[in-house]
C-alpha cells in the first residue's frame, strides 16, 4: 500500500466515528446472529408441544426487539463508515484539482484532457468504493462469516465442515471471475469509446460525407462498430451471466448438504429440527460473505490501482514552479530583455516542419511603450507572448525584467504584473459577472463597469435582461465570438497590471468597435508595456515598434512608416486591408 | 466513460408518461419470440427459486418431523410409528420395552425417546425416511442445477436481445441524425449529438436488459411467493402480509427520496467535471491571472455539496435498508407467534412453518430491488424522450426520389449557371444578394474576395448542402432542386480547406469500398494526385489505420490524400475550397500540381486565397458582401484595374 498516505489522514480524522461505526456493526451482526437462534428454539419448542401462547409471543417479541436494535444499530454504522469514503472521495478529488491548477501547460499539451477526466471521475469512483462498501464489507463479510461460522459449528462441527465445502470454490470463484470481468469490462469501455470516437468524426465530417454520398459507407462503419461492441458485450454477460447463478448454485450447493447430511443427522437424533432450521438460516447468512469475499478483494485492488495512479499524478511536479530561493518583484520599472530567446514545443511527434517554434529572439521593450507583432499563422507569436508570463520556459537564452532573469523572480510576483487576453478567451461556465472579476470580493461596481465599458462591452451587457448576472454556460455558449473576446477583454483590463498582453484581441468585433477598444487601451499606454498580436493591422498602426514574426524568427522590425516604405509582408498586408476596408465605406 | 451532455441533466426526476413506453413497443415487437423466450424462462425459474423452501418444508414434515400426534390438550405429543409385523423392528421394541409401546395394533414411540435409542435401531426404525431424505435432496440438487442452467440462458437471450434492440435504435438514430440538414449540424454541437447516439442509447439498454429482465422476474417472484403462501394456508398468508402495505409504501418514499438525491448527484458529479474540464482548459487564464486559490474555492465549494448530497444519499440508504430488514424481521415475528399457535392446534405443520419464514424473507427482496430499479427506469426515460426529439426532427431538403434510371444519371455536366440566386443562413441576414452567371463544361471559375464575401456560402449551396432563399441554380439547364442529391452529387468532387479524413485504412477514404478498383486504377490515381509519395513513406502503405494514431500526416499530406479521393471519384464538377493554412513550400508545391492535375480537362469551381491559382481560371469572379463586383478573365480583369488588379498589385509586389 504504498500510496496509503493519501487517505491514512482521512482515517484517523474519523477515527472515533470508525470506532462507534465497527462497534455498532459487530453487534449487528451478532443480533443477526441470534434471530436464527430464536426461531431454533421456538422450532423445536413446536416440535415436542413444549410451548404455549404466551412462549412464542415472547419469542415474536425477541425476534422484533432484536430487529428494532438492529434496525437502530445498521443506521449508525452505515453513516459511520459508509460516510467516511464520500469525505475521502471529497478529499483526494480537491488534492487532485489544487495539484492539477499548479502543473504547467507543457504538462497538458502532453496529456490528453479525456485521461485526466478519468482520473477525476472514474479512479476517484473506484476510491470512494473501495475504501466505503470496499472496506465495510469487508470486515462485514470476515466477521458475520466467521461468526456464523461458529455458530454452525457450535450447533455441529460435522455439519458445519460439510458444508463449507462449496465455499473456497465460492471465493476463488468471485476472485477468478472478479479480474476477468474487470478485463472484459476495460474491453467494452474501450469499444464503446471507439464506437463514440466514430461518431462524432462521422458527424464533424458530414458535409464530406454528404458530397461523397459515402452516407451507406458510414453507417456500415458504425454497424461494424456496434455489432463489435455487442459482442464485447455478449463475452461480458457471458462471465457475468455465469458467475452470478454460479455463486447462487454454490451457497444452493451448500443446502443440498444441509439437506442431505443434516436431515440424516436430524432423523438420526444428532441435531434438533430446530439446529436444522437454524442450519438452513444461518446458511443463508453465510452465503452474502462467501459472495462477497472475493469481489471485494477485486473491488480494494481496483481502489488501490487507482489510488497509485492518483499518487503519480500528485507526484509530478510542476515544470515552472519558483526558484529555490527567489526574488521578490513588487513593481515593474524599465524595460523588459528577450535575449538570444529560442523555445520549441518539443516532445511532440509532429512532422519535422515544426521543429523550433521561435529562434534567436533579440527584444528590448521600454515601459510605456507599445509593441506590435504580426506574421502569418503558425509564426511563433502566440508563443513569444507565453513565455512573458513563464507558461514556458525558454529553452536557450533570457527573458529578463528590469534586469531580473524571470526565472529567478516567484512566479506569483511575475505574473501579478501581467495581464493578459489569450486568443482563445476562455469563459467559465458562470456569471458574466464572475468571468471579469474571478469572484474577486476586492473588486468594485466601479471598477466593473469600467473595466466594461473599456471593452465595448457596457451596453451589450446592459441589454442582457439579468446584466452582469447572465449565464453564460458551458465556455460562453449563448454568447458571440465577439462578445466572449469582449468580456476576455474586460477581463484583462480590469487588472491594472503594467504588462498588458493582447493575443489578436479584436479579431471577432467589428472594425469600429475594434478601433475603439485599441484607442481606450493606448490611453493607458503610458504606465505600461503594451504587446499586441494581431491581423488587423490598424490596430498596430500606432505602436512604437512593430516586428514580423515568420517561422519563429523576426524577419522584420520598425515603426509603421519604416516598414511601409521597406515594402516586405507588412506593408503588402497593410495595404490589402486598406484596400478591403475601401470596398467598405 | 463520462458524459458531456451535462446541461441535460435537469430535466431528469420529472416522472415519464406511458406515451414514451408506447413508443418504443415496436423496437421490442420486433424481437418478441426472444421476450417470450426470457418470459418462459423467467417464470421456470422463479418455479424452481419457489421449489427450494417448499423441498426442505417436504423434508421436515414428511421425513424429519413425525406427524402422528396423540394427546389431549397440554399433554399433547409426537410419536413415530412403525410397522410391528417387520421382525427387526419387533426385536428393537423388545430390546428398549420402556420406550416402546403397543398401541391400536402399531409398535410406536415418543419423539423425544428417539435420542435414547441406539444408532443401529434407529437408522432401521427410520430407515424410510433417511432413503426420503436422499430422495429430497437428490432433487433439490436437480432443481438448482437446473436453475442455474435456465438462469444463464436467461441472461445471455435478454443481453442478447437488449443489445440488438440497441443496435436498431442506434443505426435507426444515427441514419436519421445523418440524413438530416447540414443546417442541422450547425445548430446541433456535435458532442450532444454524439451523446444521443452514444450515451443515450447506452441508457435504453439498462432499460430493455436490466428493468426489464429483473421487474419481470421480481414480479412474477413476488406473485408466485404470494400464491405459494396462501395455497400453504391462506389464514397464516393474509396475516403475514400486513406488514406489505408498510413496505410497499416505505419503497414509494424510498423510490421518491432516492430519486430526488440521485439527481441532485448526478447534477454535482457533471458540475465537477465541468469544473475540472475548464480548469485544463483554461489552465493559462488561470495561472496568468493568478486564479489558482479563487478558482480551487469554487471547487471546493462544489465539492463539498457533492459530499453533502453523498451523505444525504446515504442517510436515505442507512434508513431504508435496516427499515426494510426491519419489517421483515417483524412478518417472521408475526409467523412464529401466529403460525406457532397454528401448529400447537394442528392446523399446519411445523414444516409449513419453516417454509412461510423462508418465503417471507424471499418476499422482501424484489419489493427492494424494483424500488432501487425505479432511478434506472427514470434515467432510461429522460434519454428516450431526447432520443425521440431527433427522430422527430425531420429537417431535410425537398428530395426528388432516386431513381437508378433517371436520365441524368448518363449525363455529364455541360453548363452550370447561377440565376439570380439569393441566399442567407438566417432569415434577416442575407449573405448572397443575386449573384448570376453561366459555367461551360471544361471551364474553370475563381472566385475571390475578402472574408464573409460569400464564397463558401456558393459552395454549399452548389454540393446542395443548402437551397437559395430564391432563384436557380441550374446543371445542363435543369433546377438541381430537381434532381436526387445523390446523383447530383455524384458528379461532383468537394476538396475542401479542412482535409477531412476518416478513422480507418486511408484505402479506404480514398477507394469507397462499396467500388471495385484494380491495381493498375489505384496506382493511377495516386500517382495523378501525388499522393503515392505520402503512401510510400507509410510502413503498411494503403492499408495504414488513421484511427491508431500511428500515422503522423501533416496537414499537406492529409491534403494530397484529399485530393486523392477527389479523384478516385473521377467528377465531372470539381469544387475546391482551397487551403489558407501555413503549408511548407515543398509540399505547397506538389499541392497545386495535383490540383492542376485534377482540373484539367473538367469543370470547376474554386475559392481562391491565392492569385496564383486564380489567375490561370478561365474565368475570375471577385465577390463582396453577397455581390459579383467584377467578373471576367485575369487579362480583362487586369485591364479594368480594378479591385482585382490592385489585389495583384500587392500581392506580386
Amino acid at each position: 500500500m504504498k500510496s496509503f498516505h493519501l487517505i491514512k489522514p482521512y482515517f484517523s480524522e474519523n477515527r472515533f466515528s470508525i470506532i462507534i461505526g465497527i462497534i455498532c456493526l459487530v453487534i449487528v451482526d451478532l443480533f443477526q446472529l441470534f434471530i436464527p437462534r430464536v426461531v431454533k428454539w421456538a422450532v423445536d419448542d413446536l416440535t415436542s408441544f413444549q410451548i404455549d401462547m404466551f412462549g412464542l409471543f415472547i419469542y415474536a417479541m425477541e425476534i422484533v426487539g432484536l430487529a428494532i436494535a438492529i434496525t437502530i444499530f445498521r443506521y449508525v454504522w452505515r453513516r459511520c463508515l459508509i460516510g467516511l469514503s464520500r469525505r475521502v472521495e471529497e478529499g483526494i478529488r480537491d488534492r487532485l484539482f489544487s495539484h492539477l491548477q499548479i502543473l504547467s501547460p507543457k504538462y497538458f499539451d502532453k496529456t490528453r484532457t479525456g485521461d485526466l477526466m478519468a482520473h477525476a471521475t472514474n479512479d476517484i469512483n473506484h476510491i470512494r468504493m473501495a475504501t466505503g462498501m470496499g472496506m465495510v464489507a469487508l470486515t462485514d463479510a470476515l466477521f458475520l462469516g466467521s461468526a456464523a461460522i461458529l455458530f454452525m459449528a457450535y450447533i455441529n462441527v460435522r455439519l458445519t465442515l460439510y458444508v463449507l465445502i462449496p465455499a473456497p470454490l465460492i471465493i476463488f470463484g468471485t476472485s477468478f471471475f472478479g479480474s476477468r470481468m474487470h478485463r472484459l469490462y476495460g474491453e467494452v469501455q474501450a469499444s464503446f469509446s471507439d464506437l463514440t470516437e466514430v461518431v462524432r468524426e462521422r458527424f464533424t465530417g458530414i458535409r464530406i460525407i454528404k458530397a461523397y454520398n459515402r452516407e451507406a459507407e458510414s453507417t456500415e462503419r458504425l454497424e461494424r462498430m456496434s455489432e463489435e461492441y455487442i459482442g464485447k458485450n455478449i463475452r461480458l454477460v457471458t462471465i457475468t451471466g455465469s458467475f452470478f447463478p454460479m455463486m447462487v448454485f454454490l451457497s444452493n450447493l451448500s443446502m443440498a448438504i444441509v439437506i442431505f447430511i443434516g436431515g440424516r443427522q436430524t432423523i438420526l437424533a444428532e441435531i434438533t429440527p430446530g439446529d436444522f432450521v437454524a442450519f438452513i438460516s444461518y446458511l443463508s447468512i453465510l452465503t452474502w460473505p462467501m459472495m462477497a469475499l472475493g469481489w471485494l478483494t477485486n473491488l480494494i485492488q481496483r481502489g488501490k490501482a487507482s489510488l497509485d495512479r492518483i499518487d503519480t499524478i500528485l507526484k509530478t511536479e510542476p515544470a515552472i514552479a519558483d526558484p529555490p530561493d527567489p526574488q521578490p518583484m513588487r513593481e515593474y520599472q524599465d524595460r523588459i530583455v528577450l535575449e538570444k530567446v529560442s523555445f520549441s514545443y518539443g516532445e511532440t511527434d509532429e512532422p519535422a516542419d515544426r521543429g523550433e517554434a521561435l529562434s534567436d529572439i533579440d527584444l528590448t521593450l521600454e515601459k510605456g511603450k507599445t509593441l506590435g507583432i504580426i506574421g502569418p499563422p503558425g509564426g511563433g507569436k502566440t508563443t513569444l507572448l507565453q513565455l512573458i508570463p513563464r507558461l514556458y520556459d525558454v529553452n536557450t537564452g533570457s527573458i529578463r525584467i528590469d534586469g531580473k532573469d524571470i526565472r529567478n523572480v516567484r512566479v506569483a510576483d511575475l505574473r501579478s504584473l501581467i495581464s493578459f487576453v489569450p486568443q482563445e478567451p476562455f469563459l467559465f461556465a458562470g456569471t458574466i459577472r464572475e468571468n471579469i472579476t474571478f469572484n474577486d470580493p476586492g473588486i468594485t461596481e466601479e471598477q466593473l463597469i469600467k473595466a466594461a465599458r473599456e471593452a465595448a462591452l457596457l451596453e451589450t451587457i446592459e441589454g442582457f435582461a439579468k446584466g452582469f448576472e447572465t449565464i453564460v454556460g458551458e465556455k460562453g455558449v449563448i454568447l458571440s465570438g465577439g462578445q466572449k473576446q469582449r468580456i476576455g477583454l474586460a477581463r484583462a483590463l480590469l487588472r491594472d497590471a503594467s504588462i498588458l498582453m493582447l493575443d489578436d484581441p479584436i479579431s471577432q468585433v467589428d472594425t469600429e468597435t475594434g478601433n475603439t477598444i485599441i484607442e481606450t487601451i493606448r490611453k493607458t499606454a503610458a504606465r505600461r508595456t503594451i504587446l499586441i498580436v494581431s491581423h488587423r493591422l490598424s490596430a498596430l498602426k500606432a505602436a512604437d515598434e512593430i516586428i514580423v514574426l515568420k517561422n519563429g524568427r523576426i524577419t522584420q522590425s520598425g515603426t509603421h512608416e519604416t516598414l511601409m516604405e521597406r515594402d516586405g509582408y507588412y506593408a503588402r498586408t497593410y495595404r490589402l486591408q486598406e484596400m478591403e476596408e475601401a470596398l467598405n465605406v | 466513460m463520462f458524459e458531456f451532455g451535462y446541461a441535460e441533466e435537469e430535466k431528469l426526476g420529472k416522472p415519464y408518461d406511458l406515451g414514451l413506453l408506447k413508443r418504443l413497443y415496436p423496437y421490442a415487437r420486433v424481437y418478441g419470440r426472444y421476450f417470450l423466450a426470457a418470459i418462459a424462462l423467467v417464470i421456470m425459474i422463479t418455479l424452481f427459486e419457489l421449489a427450494i423452501p417448499y423441498i426442505t418444508k417436504i423434508v421436515i414434515d414428511r421425513y424429519i418431523v413425525p406427524q402422528t400426534v396423540i394427546g389431549t390438550e397440554g399433554e399433547k405429543n409426537r410419536f413415530l410409528t412403525a410397522d410391528p409385523d417387520d421382525p427387526k423392528i419387533q426385536a428393537a421394541a423388545a430390546r428398549y420395552p420402556d420406550l416402546f409401546e403397543m398401541k391400536a395394533g402399531q409398535i410406536q414411540i415418543a419423539y423425544q425417546n428417539l435420542a435414547d435409542l441406539d444408532a443401529e435401531t434407529l437408522a432401521l426404525l427410520r430407515a424410510d425416511d433417511l432413503r426420503g431424505v436422499g430422495i429430497a435432496a437428490l432433487i433439490f440438487f436437480g432443481v438448482i442445477i437446473c436453475s442455474f442452467l435456465f438462469t444463464f440462458i436467461e441472461v445471455m437471450v435478454m443481453e442478447y436481445t437488449g443489445q440488438r434492440i440497441m443496435h436498431d435504435l442506434r443505426m435507426q438514430l444515427y441514419d436519421h441524425i445523418q440524413s438530416l440538414n447540414v443546417s442541422f449540424f450547425n445548430r446541433h454541437p456535435v458532442g450532444r449529438l454524439v451523446t444521443r447516439v452514444t450515451n443515450d442509447i447506452q441508457n435504453m439498454y439498462e432499460l430493455f436488459t436490466s428493468v426489464i429482465a429483473f421487474v419481470f422476474k421480481d414480479f412474477f417472484l413476488l406473485v408466485g411467493i404470494a400464491a405459494v403462501l396462501i395455497s400453504i394456508n391462506w389464514k397464516l398468508a393474509l396475516i403475514s402480509f400486513t406488514v406489505l402495505p408498510v413496505v410497499i409504501w416505505a419503497a414509494f418514499i424510498f423510490a421518491d427520496k432516492a430519486r430526488g438525491v440521485f439527481r441532485i448527484l448526478r447534477v454535482k458529479v457533471a458540475e465537477i467535471n465541468t469544473r475540472f474540464s475548464e480548469t485544463i482548459g483554461g489552465i493559462k487564464v488561470i495561472q496568468v491571472f493568478g486564479q489558482e486559490r479563487n478558482n480551487h474555492r469554487g471547487f471546493a465549494r462544489l465539492n463539498h455539496e457533492n459530499y453533502e448530497a453523498g451523505m444525504h444519499q446515504i442517510r436515505i440508504f442507512a434508513i431504508f435498508m435496516p427499515v426494510i430488514e426491519l419489517l421483515g424481521a417483524v412478518a417472521t415475528a408475526i409467523v412464529i407467534f401466529y403460525g406457532g399457535g397454528r401448529v400447537i392446534s394442528e392446523t399446519i405443520t411445523l414444516g409449513s412453518l419453516v417454509a412461510f419464514i423462508s418465503y417471507m424473507r424471499m418476499f422482501f427482496r424484489p419489493i427492494r430491488d424494483i424500488a432501487e430499479k425505479y432511478n434506472i427506469l427514470q434515467n432510461a426515460m429522460a434519454s428516450a424522450e431526447r432520443i425521440f426529439q431527433i427522430l422527430d426532427s425531420k429537417e431535410r431538403l425537398p428530395e426528388v426520389p432516386a431513381r437508378p434510371d433517371h436520365p441524368f444519371a448518363k449525363e455529364t455536366i455541360r453548363s452550370l449557371r447561377f440565376d439570380d440566386v439569393r441566399f442567407g443562413y438566417l432569415p434577416k441576414e442575407i449573405v448572397l444578394k443575386g449573384i448570376d452567371f453561366t459555367l461551360n463544361a471544361g471551364q474553370t471559375l475563381a472566385i475571390v474576395g475578402p472574408t464573409g464575401s460569400g464564397k463558401t456560402s456558393m459552395i454549399n449551396l452548389l454540393t446542395r448542402f443548402y437551397d437559395p432563399n430564391s432563384g436557380r441554380i441550374e446543371i445542363n439547364g435543369e433546377d438541381i432542386r430537381n434532381l436526387p442529391i445523390p446523383l447530383l452529387r455524384s458528379k461532383m468532387a468537394l476538396v475542401t480547406q479542412d482535409p477531412y479524413l476518416f478513422s480507418g485504412p486511408i484505402r479506404e477514404n480514398i477507394f469507397p469500398p462499396t467500388e471495385e478498383w484494380s491495381a493498375p486504377g489505384i496506382d493511377e490515381v495516386l500517382y495523378a494526385s501525388n499522393a503515392r509519395s505520402v503512401i510510400d513513406r507509410l510502413p503498411q502503405g494503403l492499408e495504414t489505420d488513421l484511427s491508431e494514431g500511428g500515422a503522423s500526416l501533416s496537414s499537406g499530406e492529409r491534403q494530397l490524400l484529399s485530393i486523392a479521393r477527389a479523384f478516385a471519384r473521377d467528377p465531372d464538377l470539381i469544387i475546391l475550397d482551397e487551403a489558407t493554412s501555413y503549408i511548407d513550400s515543398e509540399t505547397e508545391a506538389r499541392i497545386q500540381d495535383a490540383l492542376i492535375e485534377l482540373m484539367k480537362g473538367r469543370t470547376s469551381v474554386m475559392v481562391a486565397h491565392r492569385l496564383s491559382t486564380a489567375r490561370y481560371a478561365d474565368r475570375i469572379m471577385v465577390l463582396h458582401r453577397g455581390r459579383i463586383i467584377e467578373s471576367g478573365s485575369h487579362e480583362a480583369l487586369m485591364e479594368k484595374k480594378g479591385f482585382y488588379y490592385q489585389l495583384n498589385q500587392l500581392q506580386n509586389g
